[in-house]
Formats: C-alpha cells, sequence, structure tokens
C-alpha cells in the first residue's frame, strides 16, 4: 500500500467514520426524540380522544334527546302505536345515525326494537344507562354483538316520563377514520374489547398510513404480559419487527358492557419516515462528499507522493550510479524544502564521492594515480586493445628503504614529490602511477621495446641526479624495469608484477635497465602449486612420488677410479615431466618444506649407502644439505639414527653444505656440524670460491673436503687466473687437511690440469652426468676394470 | 287557587256538620333530603267501599300560563269538574295531554283562555306544552272524601275528620314512575284525636327547574 493509497483512504475512512458516527447519533437521538416526543404527545392525545369521544357521547346523546322530544314519536309512544313507533324510531335513528332504535319503558322492559331482536317485554341490557338517563341523556360507547355502539338512552316525556328511547349509533371504522381527519390524532386508532376468552379483540380501527400498518393488531400485543390491563401510559412495543409507541385509554361507561377501551398508537417507522428523505439526502451528500473526498484527497496525496516518489527515483537513480539529479520543481512547502535538502545533499555526495574516489585512484603525496588506479587504467587500455603494443616501465628507487630508515618519512615523501615531479613531464602521454611507496610505474601505449628502452634511459637520466635539500643530498639509485605488452601479458597484474621483477633484476644488476625475461624469472605462480605437489610427493612411497636420487660419480684423480658419488635429487613432476632441481629446491627452501626434503634425501641415501655396503661396494655418498637444515638441532640425531637403522657406517656419507648456509646463523650451524663431524660424518663445503665464507670460520668447521665451485673450472685449461686460483685453494685445502673436489669438470684438459695441480676428485659431464643406481653401478664397475686412461 | 281548595275542604266539613267536632289529621311529606315536599296531593278515604263523591256542580278550574309555567304545577280536582288554560305569556302555548283520564291537544293563543274541558274520570293527567318541554302540569283528579295539597312546608292539615278507620295516600308527580301511590292503609283516628302522619318520599328531580335552567342559557 503506497503513501498516497494509504493518505487517501485515511481521509476517506475518516470522513466515512465522522460521517457514519454522526449519521449513527443523529438517527438515535432523532429516533429518541421522536419517541419521547411521540409519547408525551399520545398520552395528550389520548386523553384527549378519550375526552373527544366523551364530547362526541354527550352530543349524541343530546340529539337522541331532541329526537325523543319530538310530539309525534311521543304521541305514539303515549298512545301506543306500535307500527307508527317502530317507523317513528327508524326514521329518527336514521337522523342520529343510530342503526337500531329500542324503546325501554319505565321498568327497563323493551317495548320496541327496531332491529326486532327484543321481545316486547325482554329486559333491556344496559339499565345503568336507563338509570342514569332518568337524569340526563346516558350515553356509552359499548361492546354489542361483536361490534361497538354509542348506546345512547334517553328520557321520553309526555310530558310525563313514559318511557326510555335507546339508540345504538355504530362507532366504526369510518367514524374513526372522521375523527382522525377531524383532530390531529395518531395515526394508529383502535378500538378493542375484552373477548370472554380474555384476549382483546379489535372493534374498530381508524385509517393507517400504511398499508402494512393494517395487519397490525396494537390491542392484543399491549396486553402481551399485562394480562388483560391496558396501559394508560406511553408504551414503545414491538409488533411484526416494526417498533410502535401505543397507549390505551379505557372507555367503558356502561358497566353492562364488556370492557372496550381505544388504543392509540403510532408507528415509529413512519414518523422517522420523514426523516428518511433527510438519511437518503445526507447518503447522498455522503456519497458525493465520499468521492470529493476520495478525488480531494488523491489529489492531495498525489501532490505530495508524486515528488516524493520522484525523489525517491532519482535516490534509486543515484544509488545506481546516476549523477545526475533531476531538478526539482520550484515549491514552497515542506515537500520543496526536502526536494532542496535532497539536491543539497546530491551535490555534497557527489562532491564527497569524487573526493574519496580522487583519494582511492590517487597517492597523497605525489598526487599521482596510486597503484589500484594505475592497474585499472592498464587493463582498461590492454582491454581495449589486447594485441596491441605496450610497455610498462617500472621504475624503482633502490635506496629509498635505507633514506626511509634513516631520514624519515616526511624527507622520503618529499623525495618522492619532487621526483615525481621530474619524471611527470618526461613521461608525455605515458600513464605515470605511484605504485608502491618506492616505485613509479609509467604505462607508455603502442610503445616499442626500444622505446620503452629509450624512455627507461630518461627517467634513469632524470633520476641520477641526487636529491638535494639545505643539509643533505640524497643519491636516488634509480632503476627500471620493462615488461612489454603482449609480449609478457595481457592482464594488467602480470605486466606489473613482471615489470617488478625485471626491476629487481635490474636493481641487482648493473645495468639501471633491465627488460622482463621469463627465463629469469623466480617468482612463476606454478611454483606455489608445485609445493602442493611436493608435499604429497614426499608422502608418497618411492616409486610412485616421482622423487629420486641420481648419482654423479666422483672420479678420484690419482687412481684413476670411483670412489663415490653425489646424490643428486629429481623429481618427476606428474604433470609437468622433469623439474630442475634449482626451481624446486629453491621452492621448498623458501616455502619451509626443505627440511623433509632433506630427510627425503638423507634416508633414500643412507638406504642406497646401505644396499651398497650390503654389496661390499666401497662407495661414499654425499648428499646435499640445506642452509635452513642447519638452524635443525635435531639433524644430526636424525642422521644417526637413519644410519643405525640401515646399519651404515658414518664413514659412507659425506654430507654437503654451502658456503652460505653457515653465514645465516654461524653459531647454530656451527654447533650442528661439529655434533654430524663428532659421529664419524664428514662434511664438504660447496660451492667453494664464489662465497663470503671466511677464513675465519672456515677454521673453526670440522670440514674434510672443499668442493670448488664450477666457475673455477670451467675456463680451467685457458684462464691463468682461473688456474691460479684453483692451484690456491687445492694448496689451501691440502694445507688444512681437506680433501679438494672439483665440480663441473667438462673436459680433459681440464681433468689434465686437475691432475697437474694435485686435485683429489673429479666431477662433471666429463667424467660422467649424474645416473641412475644402475647405471652408477656399472660405470663405476667399468672404471674399476679400466682404471685410469689419463 | 289554593284557596279554592280550602273551600272545598270548608264545603265539605259544612255538608258532614255531624262530625265537624271531629279529630284532626297532620300529615307531613319530607324528600330523601328531609326538606318539606309541597304539591304533594294528600288523600284520605275511609277503608270501607267507597262510592265517591258525586260533584253535580261542575267546578271550572284554571290553570293559568305564565311565564313559560303551568300554574299551578299540581291542581286537584273532583269529577265533573272542568278546567280552563289560560295564557297569560305572549307566546302561544300548545297545551295537551296523552293521559288515559283525559287525552286533548289544543293551541292557547297568547292572552285567550282555551275552552273548558271537563274532567269526569279521576287518575293523574299530565299536561304538557308541546312548544316548551319544560312545561308541565298534572291534574289530579280525585273522588276522596278527604284530599288536600301540601303547602310550601310539605304540610297538610285534616282538622275535622271523623274519628275512624281510614287510608291515607300521598301523591307527588316527582314520584318515581310506575310507583303506586304512598299510602298509609287502616289509620285509625279517634274523636278529637290530633294524629300527625309522616311520609318521607323519595322524589326525582324537578323536570320544570331543569327546563329553567336550560332556559336561561338561551
Amino acid at each position: 500500500m503506497n503513501f498516497r493509497l494509504r493518505l487517501a483512504s485515511f481521509f476517506v475512512a475518516a470522513l466515512v467514520l465522522v460521517q457514519g458516527v454522526t449519521a449513527v447519533m443523529v438517527y438515535r437521538v432523532t429516533r429518541q426524540a421522536l419517541i419521547g416526543e411521540g409519547q408525551r404527545q399520545l398520552d395528550v392525545a389520548v386523553r384527549g380522544f378519550a375526552r373527544q369521544l366523551d364530547d362526541l357521547s354527550t352530543r349524541v346523546g343530546e340529539s337522541v334527546q331532541v329526537l325523543a322530544l319530538d310530539y309525534a314519536l311521543r304521541s305514539a309512544i303515549a298512545q301506543h302505536d306500535q307500527a307508527t313507533l317502530l317507523s317513528a324510531l327508524r326514521n329518527h335513528g336514521r337522523r342520529v345515525g343510530a342503526t337500531r332504535m329500542l324503546l325501554v319503558d319505565v321498568d327497563g322492559r323493551v317495548e320496541a326494537d327496531t332491529a326486532g331482536r327484543f321481545r316486547t317485554g325482554a329486559a333491556f341490557p344496559f339499565d345503568d344507562l336507563v338509570a342514569r338517563a332518568y337524569e340526563q341523556p346516558a350515553s356509552a360507547i359499548a361492546a354489542w354483538d361483536g361490534r361497538a355502539f354509542w348506546v345512547v338512552v334517553v328520557p321520553v316525556s309526555a310530558p310525563d316520563l313514559v318511557g326510555f328511547i335507546a339508540a345504538a349509533i355504530p362507532v366504526d371504522d369510518r367514524l374513526l377514520t372522521r375523527l382522525q381527519t377531524q383532530s390531529a390524532l395518531p395515526k394508529r386508532i383502535e378500538l378493542a374489547t375484552l373477548s370472554p376468552d380474555g384476549q382483546w379483540r379489535i372493534l374498530a380501527q381508524g385509517a393507517s398510513e400504511a398499508r402494512e400498518d393494517d395487519r397490525v393488531r396494537l390491542a392484543p400485543a399491549l396486553a402481551v404480559g399485562r394480562g388483560t390491563r391496558l396501559p394508560a401510559e406511553p408504551v414503545l412495543l414491538e409488533v411484526d419487527g416494526r417498533e410502535y409507541v401505543a397507549q390505551a385509554v379505557d372507555l367503558s361507561r356502561s358497566r353492562q358492557s364488556a370492557p372496550v377501551a381505544a388504543v392509540l398508537g403510532y408507528s415509529v417507522d413512519a414518523a422517522l419516515q420523514p426523516y428518511r428523505a433527510v438519511g437518503a439526502a445526507w447518503a447522498a451528500l455522503l456519497g458525493l462528499g465520499l468521492l470529493a473526498g476520495l478525488f480531494g484527497a488523491w489529489f492531495i496525496a498525489r501532490s505530495v507522493s508524486r515528488p516524493v516518489e520522484a525523489l525517491a527515483d532519482a535516490a534509486r537513480r543515484i544509488a545506481a550510479g546516476d549523477d545526475t539529479v533531476p531538478p526539482m520543481r520550484e515549491r514552497r512547502d515542506e515537500i520543496g524544502q526536502l526536494a532542496g535538502a535532497f539536491s543539497h545533499m546530491v551535490h555534497a555526495l557527489q562532491e564527497r564521492e569524487a573526493r574519496i574516489r580522487h583519494q582511492a585512484g590517487h597517492d597523497l603525496v605525489t598526487g599521482l594515480p596510486n597503484r589500484m588506479a594505475a592497474e585499472a587504467a592498464l587493463q582498461h587500455a590492454l582491454e581495449v586493445d589486447a594485441s596491441a603494443r605496450a610497455a610498462l616501465l617500472m621504475i624503482g628507487l633502490a635506496r629509498l628503504p635505507e633514506i626511509i630508515n634513516t631520514m624519515g618519512h616526511v624527507v622520503s615523501d618529499r623525495l618522492m614529490r619532487d621526483a615525481a615531479a621530474r619524471l611527470a613531464p618526461i613521461a608525455g602521454e605515458g600513464f605515470i602511477a605511484r605504485a608502491t611507496d618506492d616505485e613509479f610505474s609509467v604505462f607508455l601505449p603502442s610503445a616499442t621495446r626500444s622505446e620503452a628502452v629509450r624512455m627507461a634511459l630518461r627517467f634513469v637520466d632524470a633520476l641520477s641526479e641526487p636529491y638535494r635539500e639545505a643539509e643533505f643530498t640524497l643519491d636516488l639509485a634509480p632503476a627500471v624495469g620493462i615488461a612489454l605488452s603482449p609480449m609478457h601479458g595481457a592482464e594488467a597484474s602480470a605486466l606489473l608484477r613482471r615489470a617488478e621483477v625485471a626491476l629487481i633484476g635490474a636493481i641487482g644488476s648493473e645495468e639501471p635497465v633491465a627488460v622482463y625475461d621469463a627465463a629469469t624469472d623466480p617468482h612463476r605462480p606454478e611454483r606455489l602449486s608445485l609445493m602442493g605437489d611436493l608435499r604429497s610427493a614426499l608422502e608418497k612411497n618411492e616409486g610412485e612420488s616421482g622423487l629420486e636420487l641420481v648419482y654423479q660419480p666422483k672420479l678420484h684423480i690419482p687412481s684413476g677410479r670411483i670412489d663415490g658419488a653425489e646424490g643428486l635429487l629429481r623429481w618427476r613432476h606428474p604433470v609437468a615431466g622433469p623439474l630442475a632441481p634449482e626451481a624446486f629446491i629453491a621452492l621448498a627452501e623458501e616455502t619451509g618444506n626443505i627440511r623433509r626434503l632433506t630427510r627425503w634425501v638423507l634416508g633414500a641415501g643412507i638406504e642406497q649407502a646401505a644396499r651398497w655396503q650390503a654389496m661390499g661396494q666401497d662407495l661414499r655418498i654425499a648428499m646435499n644439505v640445506s642452509a635452513r637444515d642447519l638452524d635443525d638441532v635435531d639433524l644430526p640425531r636424525r642422521v644417526a639414527g637413519e644410519l643405525a637403522a640401515h646399519g651404515v657406517s658414518p664413514k659412507r656419507i659425506v654430507l654437503e653444505i654451502t658456503e652460505s648456509a653457515i653465514m645465516g646463523k654461524p653459531d647454530t650451524a656451527i654447533a650442528v656440524l661439529r655434533r654430524l663431524a663428532e659421529q664419524g660424518i664428514e662434511l664438504a663445503i660447496d660451492d667453494f670460491g664464489v662465497g663470503q665464507s671466511s677464513f675465519a670460520y672456515l677454521r673453526r668447521l670440522p670440514v674434510r673436503e672443499l668442493k670448488i665451485d664450477r666457475t673455477f673450472i670451467a675456463h680451467l685449461a685457458d684462464s691463468r687466473e682461473d688456474r691460479a686460483i684453483v692451484r690456491s685453494i687445492i694448496d689451501l685445502g691440502h694445507h688444512l687437511g681437506y680433501r679438494v673436489t672439483a665440480e663441473g669438470v667438462e673436459d680433459a684438459r681440464a681433468l689434465d690440469v686437475l691432475r697437474e695441480l694435485g686435485c683429489d676428485h673429479a666431477q662433471g659431464y666429463h667424467v660422467a652426468r649424474p645416473l641412475s643406481v644402475d647405471a652408477f653401478l656399472a660405470f663405476a664397475g667399468a672404471h674399476r676394470d679400466t682404471g685410469v686412461e689419463a | 287557587m289554593r284557596h279554592l281548595g280550602w273551600g272545598m275542604v270548608v264545603a265539605c266539613l259544612l255538608a258532614f256538620p255531624s262530625i265537624a267536632a271531629g279529630a284532626t289529621l297532620d300529615v307531613q311529606v319530607t324528600d330523601q333530603n328531609g326538606q318539606p315536599v309541597a304539591d304533594a296531593v294528600v288523600t284520605v278515604v275511609p277503608p270501607s267501599p267507597w262510592s265517591g263523591a258525586a260533584n253535580a256542580r261542575g267546578v271550572a278550574h284554571t290553570i293559568d300560563q305564565k311565564q313559560l309555567t303551568f300554574m299551578p304545577y299540581v291542581e286537584v280536582f273532583r269529577p265533573g269538574d272542568s278546567v280552563v288554560f289560560r295564557n297569560s305569556d305572549r307566546t302561544r302555548h300548545h297545551v295537551y295531554s296523552f293521559s288515559p283520564a283525559k287525552a286533548f291537544e289544543f293551541v292557547v293563543a297568547p292572552g285567550e283562555s282555551a275552552a273548558p274541558l271537563v274532567l269526569d274520570k279521576t287518575g293523574v293527567v299530565a299536561v304538557g306544552c308541546n312548544i316548551h318541554d319544560g312545561m308541565i302540569s298534572y291534574l289530579y283528579i280525585t273522588d276522596a272524601p278527604y284530599y288536600a295539597r301540601t303547602d310550601a312546608h310539605g304540610r297538610v292539615t285534616f282538622d275535622a275528620l271523623p274519628a275512624g278507620r281510614y287510608d291515607v295516600r300521598v301523591w307527588q308527580p316527582r314520584l318515581p314512575p310506575g310507583r303506586p301511590d304512598l299510602r298509609e292503609r287502616a289509620l285509625v283516628i279517634a274523636a278529637g284525636e290530633a294524629k300527625t302522619l309522616a311520609f318521607p318520599v323519595t322524589l326525582r328531580p324537578d323536570p320544570r327547574q331543569q327546563f329553567d335552567r336550560e332556559h336561561t342559557h338561551y
């Protein structure tokens, strides 16, 4: 139910209610007043009617008296001339409207009866009237033979009293009707008599107004509950579902007659009849009022709800993002004020939204779009034409974290503002944004690789000038990473990430500008799922896991024998196939899975060592231990446990550690290594020569072997410097009591040099690639047989 | 006319000198209210067979009609007496009677008198005027030896009644109709005795007064 309908229906309901209540009240009051007034009037009317009848009675008596004075009649009576008498009686009776005339003698006996019903000498029934007639004409309304009559008895003097004339004048409907028309009597007049059975019976009644009133008999209804007595006061009663006010008056004037009463009454309905017209007019008025009220309410409601609906509609559209606010019609009322406030609010909202949107999309320090905005803009540009060329440049200030730490954010903010101001003019058409705290991104639509690099160099150039303030000068150390679309990705996020990767590459290198190279990207997203696969592989049995150890033979140069192998981990990924160890091992180190991986490697290697031991093969297995494993104080115990479980001598395994592994937490690492050494396990330093190992540490390490990094071996035959380094390392190792192994031996000349330099072991493709267990055994067996060719 | 009656009584007394020193009988008539009743006719009759006294002369009584009234109201007649109706009013009077004793009817012009009517039967003749309803007069025709009409005090006195037994009757026009006259039977009176009889009667209202009352309304 909307507002308009509610308002309209409220108006109408209120109108109907008020009108209805008023109508009911007026009806009730009117009816009550009518009944009250009717009762008062009825009381008066009844008395008046009784008096009227009595007067009439007297007059009838006088009329009859006049007849009785007629000389001819008297002479006929006196002379007992029966025939003349009867005819005279009839004749005179007609004059007064009597339907029956009797002559009664002084003894109360009937002498003549025009109706012929009484025999001569029969007793006249109304003897009390006769007794009264001595004095004056006596008359009474009497029920006689089922009808109402005025029975009038007058004396006849001739001139002395000779008898009485009794006249019976009917009191009938006609008479009552005439009385009604002559005076203001109620419309309902009944003459009733009490019949011997105790019921009031109607003798005559006046004309009623309504046809249905004709059937109504008030007298019997009035007597209900009152025995045979009729109430002499106004009574409200219901007859045949219609209401009447009625009152009775006793008319019995002769004891010889059954009781006769007049009942006067009027119909309340009939009395209300004139008000029906008023009621109808009222109803019509109410209807008109309702209609007018409905229309009025509807119009008023519409004038209220229209603008409200318009406002609601505007609010919906604003909510949906439509900023155009429809102009509200000029109104001076509350709605107008609301509309004004509303549109004011909308404008305020729009301003605030614009501000928030600007803040959401911009960096507060530089005023440039932020990373979100840049990414959105980038995405938008890329979506417009996915195949178009474009370049994303990520400009990083490598020293900024350091600057923040030392100078604080206030300075760094000023610095970034300055940097932005330098970059912005160069960017020109490009979309420049502040991507992170220390990085700007510039998107160059339709830029080729060379254009991008050129632009990048200009940026670097612009930022190479140090940032100056009064007290200090800061070198910004700019670098630029470039990602190209569509080559490096069609997604904004991918481009950003790759540009960042390229930037990191650039920061780490000499060249200040680097273009993204997928091959060197260690951050490809597939790595994450790879770890999950690795974890599940570690949980599986060896055969099914795809993980296996391969063994690269180590050649004992002096003897030409294969006396050991480095166990290298290989993982055949169920989907991707064989994976480069560097990829997943580095990943395992980053994701904290390296210890489990190491455990697996140790398990597999020691198990293999046990097998070889059982076969009587004098082969030592070297296994790599990660820097993180050295944090694990349990490592020595676990290795000891594995060895004990397989009954392998500690002498049969070598654990290789990189230099850098020791540098992380040297104290813990050294403690772990010491304990391993104490268990009789030999330790080797891997990739020796490229790391930052200090001789101080080296001295403290319980190491038995140095493995010279392959970079020194690769050009050994041709490079004097390399040869000098290798010789020094070998000499150093031998002087410290270490064995020395050369890695990455890929040609015979290198091996010759190594032999010449007195290196203990050689490992590399020239010796053999990493081999499976069986191939390794075969290879080792063959070498043992052939011996050293050099 | 009352003196005329007394004259007749005196005449009777004169006719029977032997009993002139007779007994005296007082009759007092009162109505239901104890008021004396005038115009009552009292007759005293010996109980033995009474042949009636003849009145050969035939006295003429005049009933005057004055101011719409018969005067007197009650007149006592002896059989053979005659009555003359005289009209002293300026209106005509239509005198009539339906009484069995004498029925008649005639008009008396103003200032004139009707021809004498001989009343030869005993009885009461009620006389009315057909023009004036209230006019009524009674002619009481009796052959009783002693009779008298009560005076305004309702009294009548018989002075010289011979000793003996008598029936005493009282009649009044306003006695209830159809009733026999009141009578005191076998009243014994000794010579020289003075007896008083009281007759209480119940009377109807005087129709003349009614008429008069009505008359004044015109």
